[in-house]
Parts: C-alpha cells; structure tokens; sequence
C-alpha cells in the first residue's frame, strides 16, 4: 500500500530517486500521523517510558537494586524519602519501577520483533511461493492461530528453564501466526501488480522479488502490526512473571507484581505496592496500542479506526 | 487484558479485513467457501472445514502429547514424591503408567485411549483424567458462559452507538475507555477489585466473597444465590478486560456499511435514523462480529486462566495451572487438548455458519 | 517415632512440591492452608439464629485435597483431615509431644524388644455402629504390607514389620524385624475393615463415593466438593468427649491474599498460610479488630545444604558438585558469611529464631546447641581468612579462583514458589559477592530433578520435624543413598558419614527416652561439625483466628505452639465457640449474599424494564 508512483523527475539516478521517494513519504506519513491526537499522546509517553528506561542507572543508582544496602524499612509506605513507598526488603519502589521499566520494555520489543520476523518470513514466503509450499505452511499457520496463545505460552515456559529469553521465546513463537496470514494477504496483493511481472521478465529471481520488491511494500503494515504485537507482549511478559514463570531473579512490573502478591500486599492492603506496576504496564500496552492503531489509520485511511 | 487477544482483531476492520479475505479464522466468502447455492455446495464446504478441524484436532493432540514429555522430570518420581520405595515399586509404577514402552508405542496407545475419551489417571488426584476434567468444566462454563453472554451484550450495543455517532464525543470516550481497559492486566484487575470490593477499603465495605464458588451452604435457591454472589467479581473482571475487542470490531464493521446505498436509500423512505442504524446497518454490520463471537468464546474459555487462578474459582484454569506445576502429566496433556479443542470446535462452528447467515456468501 | 508420616509431614522443601505446596514447610502449610471461619456468614449472630444454634468453624485451607483415602493421601491438609475422621493407635499430648493413648490404652515391648503387644480400647465405636476392635487394626496393617497399592501413604511404617495379628478383639500384637524405637509413633489411620475390605483397587479408591464416611475420630466427614469445601460434623460419641463445634469446615483458597481478606471479613474463622502468613499480613492483622495472630514457635529448620559429592550407596559418583565445596574451610567460610540475624530480621522480619542444631528448639528434649568453638558466627573476615587459608585468593578482578583457576561461582536450588528462597537467594548473592564468590540463584518449580541427579552445589534444604525425630535423623544415614544413581532415594542431601550411622542405629534400638535423646544430640553435634548441612533459622508458624467466632483453642504445644497441623487432632477437638456467635454458614446463604444476590435481580430487572420500555416508546412512535 503507501508509496506511490514517482513523478519523473529529472534522472538523478535511481537510488537517489528512491531515497528521495521515501522521504517524501516518510514526511507524508508523519504529517498524518500528527493530526491524530492519540497516536501522538502514545507516542509521547513511549518517547518518555523509553528515555526512563535508557537512564535508568543515571536516575536512581545501580545500587538501588541492593537488598544488603536498601536504605528504608520493610513495606513502608510513600513518604518524602520513598515516593512510592519500599519493598519487603527496604528498596525503593519507585527505584525498582524505573529499572523494571527495562526489563518490561526489552521483553516486549525482543518478543516483538521475534514474532513479527517469524510472521514476515512466513507471510513473505507463503504469498510467494503458492504452491505445495505456500499450502503447507499456511496450514500450520492457521493451526497455530486457534491454538490457545496463553495456555501455549504458560507450557512453554514451564517446559524451558525460567530466563529472560524463555518468556521472549515462548510469547515470539505463540503470537506470530495473526502477522504471517495478515503479511501473505498483503504478499499476495502486491505480487499481482504489473511491476512484479516486470521484474520477473527482466530476470529476478525469487529472493530478489521478495527482498526487493514484496518486503518494503509489506513493511508498513509489519510496523504497525509491531506496535500492537509489542502490547500483548509486554501484557504477556506480566502474565508469566505474575504466574511465577518468569525469572525471579530479575526486576520487571510483571515480577514486582508477583513479589507484592507473595509479600501479602493485598490483604494487607498495601495499594502503594501493587497500583503502581498494574498502572505501568497497562500505559505502556496502551501507548503501543494506541500508537499502532494510529499507525494502521494513516496507512489504510479506508478503515475509519480512531477517525 | 488478555495477552492471548490476536492483535488484528484489536485493530478493527484490518484484521477482519484480511482474514476474511482469506482464510477461516473468522471465516467468510473464502475462496473455498460455496460457489452455488445448492445445498450440496454447502454441505461439501461444511465437510470441508469438518475434516480440516479434525486434522487440527488430531494435530494438537501430537502436540500435546510430545510437548509436555519435555518438562523435566521423571513422572514417577514425582508421583513417589521423595518417599522410600523399591526398585520393584518404581517398575511396577511404570509398568502400570505404560511409561516402560517405546515412546512410540505410549503414544499410538495415547492417541487410542483419547479418542475413545480416556486420558488415563491423574498422577496427583489418582482418578481418571477425565472425572477430574467433567468435574472442573461446569465451573468455568458458568464463569466464562456469564461473562460472554454480558460483554457480548456490552460490545455490540456500544460498538453500535459509538459507529453510529462516530467521531462524538461519546465515540471518542467509548473506544477510549474500552481500549484502556483492555490494556489492563486482568489479574491485577481482579486484585484491585478483590481489595476493593471484597476487602473492602476506608468507608467501602467488603461486598463480595474473597474467592471460590460458593460456601458450601444452603440449596435451591439459597445456593444460586450464593453462586451467583461469588460470581460477581470474576465475571466484571473478564467483561471488562473482553468487552472492547467485541466493541472495535462491532464499530468498524458498522463503519464500513455505513457509506452503503441501502442505508440512504432507508433514510430516504423517511425511516427515523434509530430504526435505520437497528433495522439494516447493524444487522448486517453483525456478520463478521458473530464470527468473532465464535472465537471469543474459545479464547476466553483458556484466557479464564488468569481471573480462575486469583478468585479461586475451581475450573479448568485453575486445574491447569496446578497440573502444570506437578507435573501431572496426564491431566496437562488433558486440559491442553480440551483448550485447544475448545478454540477450534468453535471456529469450525463460525465457518460453518457463517454461509447460512450471510445470504451474499453463496451466490 | 519422628515424623507424622515420613513422606509428607517431613518432606524437603520443595523437593517435593506437591506434598507441601512449598516444600518443607509443612508447618507453614498447615497454618497456611487451613483456615477455620464461617464460608459465608458475615455476621456470625445471624447464622446462628437461621440455624437453631449450630456451631461451624470454617477453616481456610491453601491446599486442595489429593485424596481422601488414608492410603493414598499425601498432602498435609488430608492427612491432617485423616487424623479428625480416624483414630491412630496412639498420640502426642498437647502440651509436650509426649506419646498418650489413642485407639490403643497401653503398649509394651517383648524384652527382646522385636514384639510389640497393644491394649485397644473398647470403648471406641465406628460411625455406623460397629465396635472398633483390634481386628481393624491388625487388618489395616496387614493390607499396607501386602498390597502395593495400600502402600502409598503410609508404606514406610510398616517396611520393619513381621507379623500383624489380633488374637483378641482388644489385643494387637505387632512382630518386628530389627529394634525400632519408633512403634509409639505409628501415625498410620485405622479404617474399619467392615467398610474396606469390599474395596477393590487401593491404588484407585479414593473415599470420596460415600457420605457420611464411616469413622471414629472426633468428626465425622459428611460433605466434599473438589477444589471447594470438606465438611465434617462432630462426633457426639467420641470417646474423649464430643467436640464443643458441631461442624467443621475447610474451605480451599488459592489464593492467600483471598483467604486474609475472607478471615478479615468473618467469612472463615482460621487463616493459617501457606507455609505461613507474610510478615505483613500478620502485621495487618495484628491491628484488625477481633482478630489474634498465633506467632509460634514452628516445627521447621530452614537450612543450606552443600553437595557432597552425590553418590550411590555403593561410592559410585555422580553429578557436578563444585569440587572445591569438598574442602571443609571453604563450607564454613560460607556459612561464616551467613549473617543469620539478618535473615531474621529482614527476611522473616522477626517471625523466625536464628537457626542453630538441627531440630527446632520446640523439641526441647532433642534440641541441641553448638558449642562456643564448633560455632560459625558471622564473620565477613574470619570467612576471607578461611577462603585464603584454603588457598582461594582475589584475583585482579576480585573473584576467588582455585589453584586450577577455576573461580568459586556456585550455584544454589531455589524453590521458586517460596518466596524466602528468593529473598535469602539475593542476601547470599550479595554477601559472598562480596568475599569474592559468586552465586546463580536457580530457582525452580521442580528443584527434585537436578537434586536427586546431585546438580547443584548448594540448595535451601527444609524439614517439618515430627515429635519423633526418627525420620528426620534418618535421611543423612548412607543407607538413605540412592542404589542407582540419580534414583529417587530419602537421602536427602547425599550426607554418608560412619560416625553418624553408628549413633543412628544406636539410638534406634534405645527404647529409654533419655539415653535416646542423648544419642541424638551427639548426632546433631557431628552433622554440624561435618558442615553440609547448616541451619539458618526455625521459622515460626503465623497464623490468625476470629476472637468473635473462636473463645479458646489448643496449641500444641499449649504453651506457645501451632494451631493447623498439629500432632493430633487437639485444636479443632477442642475449640471452644464464642458466645453468642458460632460462626457458621450453616443453614442458607449469608444475609448478605441474600441482599447482594437480590440487589443484582433488582438492577438486572430495572435495566431491562427499561430498555424494554424504550424500545416500546421509539417502536411506537415509529409506527406513528
């Protein structure tokens, strides 16, 4: 969908010509982004969640992570000194909710970005080769998108050891069907304009076709689906870290969670520990949301999302 | 929110857009769908879709078979628990599970015992599989059936309006809410609301029961009260985290009839606009948001889970996750295949229907 | 003897999740997991006045029930339901664990200590009748030692039986193989055989088909539903007096926050935890009204356990310990780092006394303290001292390595459902990081793989000590060692010392209680001294009960002690009811259910009356 024809304008060499082209519609694409107040809104707070992120140690310290060091006492609440209040151990809360801003924020972009390569590849490939090929794979597609997401993930990660990378493993392998049929649809469009014939005729093979010509038309729509896939990761990275899946040894929302469950902080009712990591995920799975959706609507103005 | 939701649905029209366009997620006019309208066409596409959802089946249980072999652990180990048994008791154990087999043979004799419903005997509970499982499954029929039947309900009524009035400031706050909500981890949901309103906090009393089903207490109509009591909480829980999918696609497919002749050609014939939106747009805008009705029961049935696990609510989820943890291998592989099944069953029955409902499909 | 039932009530922490949902902590668990209250009743008062003055203590229990045949129940909250339904040969008395009659009046041993002949009583009765005789007993036994699937449970106690016979109605005489100090620790349910001998496969019956089930305990369990609820009504004939509760219920919660939040509200009378309450629950129910916090001494030790070196019973080595865990200097260097009032204050923030011998201070008679020279105080420096002494110096980078280079970077099994695992895992990692040592804190669901392979190098190691300390002695013992390796065995940490099982089969054949206890002692001493096993701490068991629902109620021992999972059945026997309140959900649902439930209606029907309304209106004016 997105680019469209180049005016012809005076040769100044094709790859120039392209970047230019791109530009151009990279400018477009933002001018319409910006009249969307909630893809701005979401891109706003992902700018910020992101730059916390990035300057986390410069924020509140390495040290902050420490149990033999933590300064305060046990489950205190918010104060002057704790503005979130502190842990079981003494840590700052506020410090562990800056640092699990890191660990939620990786999670869900490796997951992302794993699961939407995945959905790419097939997408691409099926669309491509339609044959015996293109049959089978989108088969095993389809089964894979009825299968229970969750309950998938959850024995996932149960069979593999509790790391970081299992809980991105387990969420990138279980969610990437919904792009690869979404990038074959697309695939299959695309195929079917005259250029494509073009390009064959002049000799491309297939991974030039598909590197060439298929993947950036079909990148638009894998950034968008991205955005959206990043929210029901991190959504799921809380998930198995809430279910005691995740590695314990790491600080992230979906684990500070799990903590405040087993310290007793609900019927202790001890809020200042629990609201603060809820809230955090459920802003940033919106953000993305929002800004996927924003995303989508510039791209296919016909689908009236968020007008 | 659920973190099984499929994205696409989530985007409204592009989801349903490109599955439609190909493929039987949420089925439709597919290019193997019906060509004529003679029932024999329909009744091929029907076998069809019958026999590719028992390829599935058959498919899931190879998986469910093999997958969980991998957790670490030895079954009778586990079942032993540490306690002091003889080289002979383990033999005879294993013997008695048919773990002494070549995998293979575990596994014709698995896919045998499955199809005639028999799962073998839970490592933990000493009973059939499947007792454990029919004994569970009402519990979270009633919890999930609730649920679904109320943001079903919920999704369409305001997905409806909020097309309707697209662009108002109702419109905007709708889809706003709906999307906040579905951005929400449910469990951390259910723990706010059990502090909330079942703890109770400064001048709130604790209204409903912590967890569980019911209390054990009273019959007739004293016990469905108290069921009813308990169910409150993990039902607004799953309607809150659920209702919004219903509500986008509900919206955007309404959206995209609302440009149509026929509706300016009602309001021409003078219909009030209110009969117009209830009498023609959303009928036919409800299409592609039954089919998704179909697989939102599937999912939610599995993304229970979660809300089972922090209300104590004796279901499949909850069953699962306690397997899990053994592992009870029997029942996981059990619940695993009762999951998936539940999903597919469910969709096979959208593709199926879907040609009887939508007189364009067919022609 | 020591433990209730070898395989459940002491258990190693999470090796055997199951069993205990976190291991160990049986204690725990039972003061988790059962929770008496009222399931619904809000107000106790108007439970009782719908019901005509029945009684109900509602208990919240964590666990669900595995089975509810003694033969196969493995859980602490069924085998603690056996001990209310079934009468055990004899018990513990409340106040000091000494043995005192149960189903049996007296026991004796033959002087060439191999037979055991018992008094039982005449006075105990089943609940459909029939006496209880010592033909119940003899045939209990007799099924444990010849059907395998009658084994489950309780198998171990009969493993040094002979001969099981009743050669009168009020006479068991029991033949053993070898001295067995334990025979008045004999914790196994009796069953009428009337009712069982009809069952076919042990291995499949679970007791669930029938209600009431037939028993002779101080209650009698008339109701289950899986995941939900067990009832039990008291016995009126019990032969020590009926209980002062008519009705007994444990409600399952899977969810701890739940079951607080249900004993705060007066929906339970009892909240114990799984193992324990938080130290912040216990701090927020301290100031809620009506409400007492039990914070008692536990049963439980709450130790590191190094590897050492895993073999088979005969030498074969496997696994991969870290080899320089086998120098002594380096172990106690470990445990010297260990800042033990650090864990108690921090981690159990003082629900838990600093760890010493092996068995818990509760067992006065057994506990046994190091002397001031075989003691490792914490000591950061003395810790490096010792690593340089070994030969284990800084490197530039300031880790530890070896003659051979290797750096000391160990690993340690956590329980990844244990919380305290967690949060002593990231002490230790701190502490020995900074002597130069490193630490993987690797944190499973299942830690009994790698532990029965002997994959680790050091582990959270946890035992639930029974009044006897048999059990709990016997698991260090090389006849404890696996036969093949990475086999299931009861060793429990691969410990296989001569010195040690002497003193073991000494004092299994001492039938004098002071010379046993002097044996053990010695034991405790060597196990220290030989520095795989240290204790850190004796958590305490926390648990809450209603002040309004429960008057008064039997800890064991009475003096300061736990209330879920005790040694017998003394406090739910002997809990007394509040005045004018009994707790008890009794009758119908709670009033409050009542006007919720009715208040739904009401708004359901409003809305729809509406909507109905509207759609008449605008239909009507569309016709127009």
């Amino acid at each position: 969908m997105t680019t469209t024809t180049t005016d012809t304008a005076r040769t100044p060499g094709p790859r120039a010509l392209a970047r230019a082209r791109r530009r151009r519609a990279a400018a477009r694409f933002w001018r319409q982004y910006r009249d969307h107040r909630a893809g701005v809104a979401g891109l706003a707070v992902l700018v910020l969640i992101a730059l916390v992120a990035l300057a986390a140690p410069l924020l509140v310290g390495a040290g902050s992570q420490s149990v033999t060091d933590a300064p305060g006492g046990p489950l205190e609440p918010p104060s002057g000194a704790f503005p979130l209040g502190t842990d079981q151990f003494g840590r700052s809360l506020l410090a562990l909710l800056v640092w699990g801003t890191r660990v939620s924020l990786t999670v869900g972009l490796l997951a992302a970005f794993l699961s939407v390569a995945i959905g790419t590849l097939v997408g691409i490939t099926a669309g491509h080769f339609k044959g015996w090929y293109g049959n089978v794979v989108m088969r095993v597609t389809d089964w894979f998108l009825v299968m229970p997401t969750l309950v998938l993930a959850i024995a996932l990660a149960t069979v593999l050891s509790r790391s970081l990378w299992t809980t991105v493993l387990a969420i990138g392998v279980t969610t990437w069907p919904t792009t690869a049929r979404l990038v074959r649809a697309q695939t299959l469009s695309v195929e079917s304009r005259p250029y494509i014939e073009r390009s064959r005729a002049l000799g491309g093979g297939h991974g030039h076709i598909m590197s060439r010509h298929v993947l950036p038309n079909v990148m638009p729509l894998v950034l968008a689906q991205t955005t959206l896939v990043i929210s029901t990761a991190i959504l799921t990275e809380a998930t198995l870290a809430f279910l005691g899946l995740g590695d314990p040894t790491i600080v992230s929302w979906g684990g500070l969670l799990q903590d405040a469950r087993e310290a007793g902080a609900v019927s202790s009712g001890n809020w200042w520990y629990l609201a603060p990591p809820g809230l955090a995920i459920a802003v940033v799975a919106l953000a993305f949301t929002l800004c996927g959706r924003t995303v989508e609507s510039v791209l296919n103005p016909r689908l009236g999302v968020n007008r | 929110m659920s973190p099984d939701s499929t994205p696409a649905l989530l985007t409204g029209a592009a989801g349903v857009d490109a599955a439609r366009a190909d493929g039987p997620a949420p089925a439709g006019p597919s290019a193997r769908g019906p060509r004529a309208r003679s029932t024999t066409a329909y009744l091929r596409y029907a076998a069809g879709k019958l026999a590719g959802a028992a390829v599935s089946l058959f498919a899931v249980l190879v998986t469910s078979f093999f997958l969980f072999r991998l957790i670490p652990g030895d079954p009778v180990k586990q079942m032993t628990g540490g306690r002091q048994v003889s080289t002979e008791q383990i033999a005879a154990m294993r013997r008695e599970f048919g773990l002494d087999l070549p995998l293979w043979q575990q596994f014709t004799e698995y896919c045998g015992k499955a199809l005639t419903g028999d799962f073998g005997t839970s490592y933990q509970f000493h009973a059939p599989v499947m007792d454990k499982i029919t004994e569970a499954l009402p519990a979270t029929l009633l919890l999930t059936g609730t649920a679904f039947v109320i943001y079903t309900a919920i999704g369409i009524w305001l997905g409806a309006r909020s097309a309707w009035r697209n662009g108002s400031a109702a419109d905007r706050f709708h889809t706003a809410f709906a999307l906040t909500l579905y951005s929400v981890p449910s469990f951390w949901l259910g723990l706010l609301l059990i502090i909330t309103l079942s703890v109770g906090i400064g001048p709130i009393p604790g209204l409903f029961p912590t967890g569980g089903m019911e209390s054990g207490s009273g019959s007739g109509f004293d016990h469905v009260v108290d069921v009813a009591h308990h169910l409150v909480l993990p039902v607004v829980t799953l309607v809150a985290v659920e209702y919004a999918r219903t509500l986008l696609v509900m919206r955007s497919s309404l959206l995209d009839e609302m440009g149509s002749d026929y509706l300016t050609t009602a309001r021409a014939k003078g219909l009030r606009d209110d009969l117009v939106r209830r009498r023609h747009a959303v009928p036919n805008a409800m299409l592609p948001t039954v089919t998704l009705l179909f697989v939102n029961l599937g999912n939610t049935v599995a993304g229970a889970i979660l809300v089972e696990t922090v209300f104590s609510w004796p279901g499949l989820g909850g069953l699962f996750y306690q397997a899990l943890s053994v592992p009870d291998l029997p029942l996981v592989q059990a619940l695993f295949f009762v999951f998936a099944a539940a999903v597919i069953l469910m969709n096979t029955l959208a593709d199926v229907i879907y040609p009887l409902l939508d007189p364009r499909v067919g022609r | 003897m020591v433990t209730r039932f070898p395989p459940r009530s002491s258990r190693p922490r999470g090796r055997v999740r199951i069993l205990l949902a976190s291991g160990a902590a049986a204690l725990a668990l039972a003061a988790g997991s059962v929770v008496p209250g009222n399931p619904v009743g809000p107000a106790p008062q108007e439970a009782r006045a719908a019901d005509g003055g029945k009684s109900t203590l509602t208990v919240a229990v964590a666990q669900s029930v595995d089975s509810l045949s003694p033969f196969l129940a493995q859980r602490l909250l069924s085998t603690s339901i056996h001990r209310l339904m079934y009468d055990f040969l004899t018990n513990y008395d409340a106040k000091d664990s000494h043995t005192v009659p149960g189903l049996a009046t007296a026991w004796e041993p033959s002087p060439d200590k191999l037979t055991w002949t018992y008094t039982i009583r005449s006075d105990s009765t089943w609940s459909d009748g029939e006496k209880a005789t010592a033909e119940d007993a003899a045939w209990t036994f007799n099924r444990m030692m010849t059907d395998e699937g009658a084994a489950t449970s309780n198998g171990s106690f009969v493993g040094n039986f002979k001969k099981v016979t009743a050669p009168s109605p009020d006479k068991l005489v029991i033949e053993l193989k070898q001295p067995q100090a334990t025979m008045t620790a004999l914790d196994v349910p009796i069953v009428p055989k009337h009712v069982w001998e009809k069952v076919g496969d042990f291995s499949k019956f679970n007791n669930d088909t029938k209600f009431p089930i037939v028993g002779n305990g101080p209650f009698i369990l008339t109701d289950y539903k899986v995941d939900s609820y067990v009832k039990l009504e008291a016995n009126k004939d019990f032969w020590r007096g009926a209980p002062k509760f008519d009705e007994l219920v444990f409600r399952y919660y899977k969810d701890q926050d739940a079951a607080v939040a249900a004993l705060r509200k007066g929906e339970v009378s009892f909240v114990a935890g799984s193992p324990s309450l938080t130290p912040a629950q216990a701090a927020s129910l301290k100031s809620a009204d009506d409400i007492k916090v039990n914070d008692a001494p536990g049963r439980r030790f709450y130790a590191l356990a190094v590897n050492p070196g895993a073999r088979t019973r005969d030498g074969k080595k496997f696994g991969d310990g870290h080899p320089a865990l086998l120098d002594q200097k380096v172990r106690q260097a470990l445990f010297t780092a260990v800042d033990r009032t650090a864990v108690i204050d921090k981690v159990f923030q003082g629900h838990a006394v600093e760890g010493e011998g092996y068995i818990p201070p509760r067992y006065g008679s057994y506990f046994w303290q190091p002397s001031p020279e075989q003691k490792l105080a914490y000591d950061p420096a003395k810790a490096a001292a010792l690593l340089d002494e070994a030969g284990y110096r800084k490197n530039r980078a300031g880790k530890r390595t070896g003659k051979d280079g290797r750096p000391l970077d160990f690993r340690i099994l956590c329980h990844a459902t244990d919380p305290n695992d967690k949060a002593i895992g990231k002490y230790l990692q701190e502490w020995w990081g900074d002597l130069g040592i490193g630490l993987e804190v690797d944190c499973r669901d299942n830690v009994s793989d790698p532990w029965y392979a002997g994959e680790y190098d050091l582990a959270f190691d946890g035992w639930s000590v029974n009044p006897d300390p048999d059990f709990v002695m016997s698991i260090h013992t090389c006849a404890a060692l696996p036969a093949k390796a990475k086999e299931s065995a009861a060793t429990d940490n691969f410990i296989c010392d001569k010195q040690y099982d002497e003193l073991y089969a000494r004092q299994l054949a001492e039938y004098d209680p002071a010379k046993r206890a002097d044996l053990v002692k010695r034991m405790e001493s060597r196990l220290y001294d030989t520095g795989y096993m240290n204790v850190m701490a004796y958590p305490n068991a926390v648990e809450a009960y209603r002040t309004d629902q429960i008057a008064s109620i039997t800890t064991m021992p009475s003096d300061a002690g736990n209330i879920f999972g005790q040694d017998g059945y003394w406090s739910w026997w002997s809990a007394v009811p509040a005045a004018g309140a009994s707790g008890g959900p009794s009758g119908g649902g709670s009033s409050t259910g009542v006007l919720v439930g009715v208040g739904i209606a009401v708004v359901v029907l409003a809305g729809g009356g509406l909507l109905f309304a509207m759609r008449r209106r605008s239909t009507a004016e569309d016709r127009e």
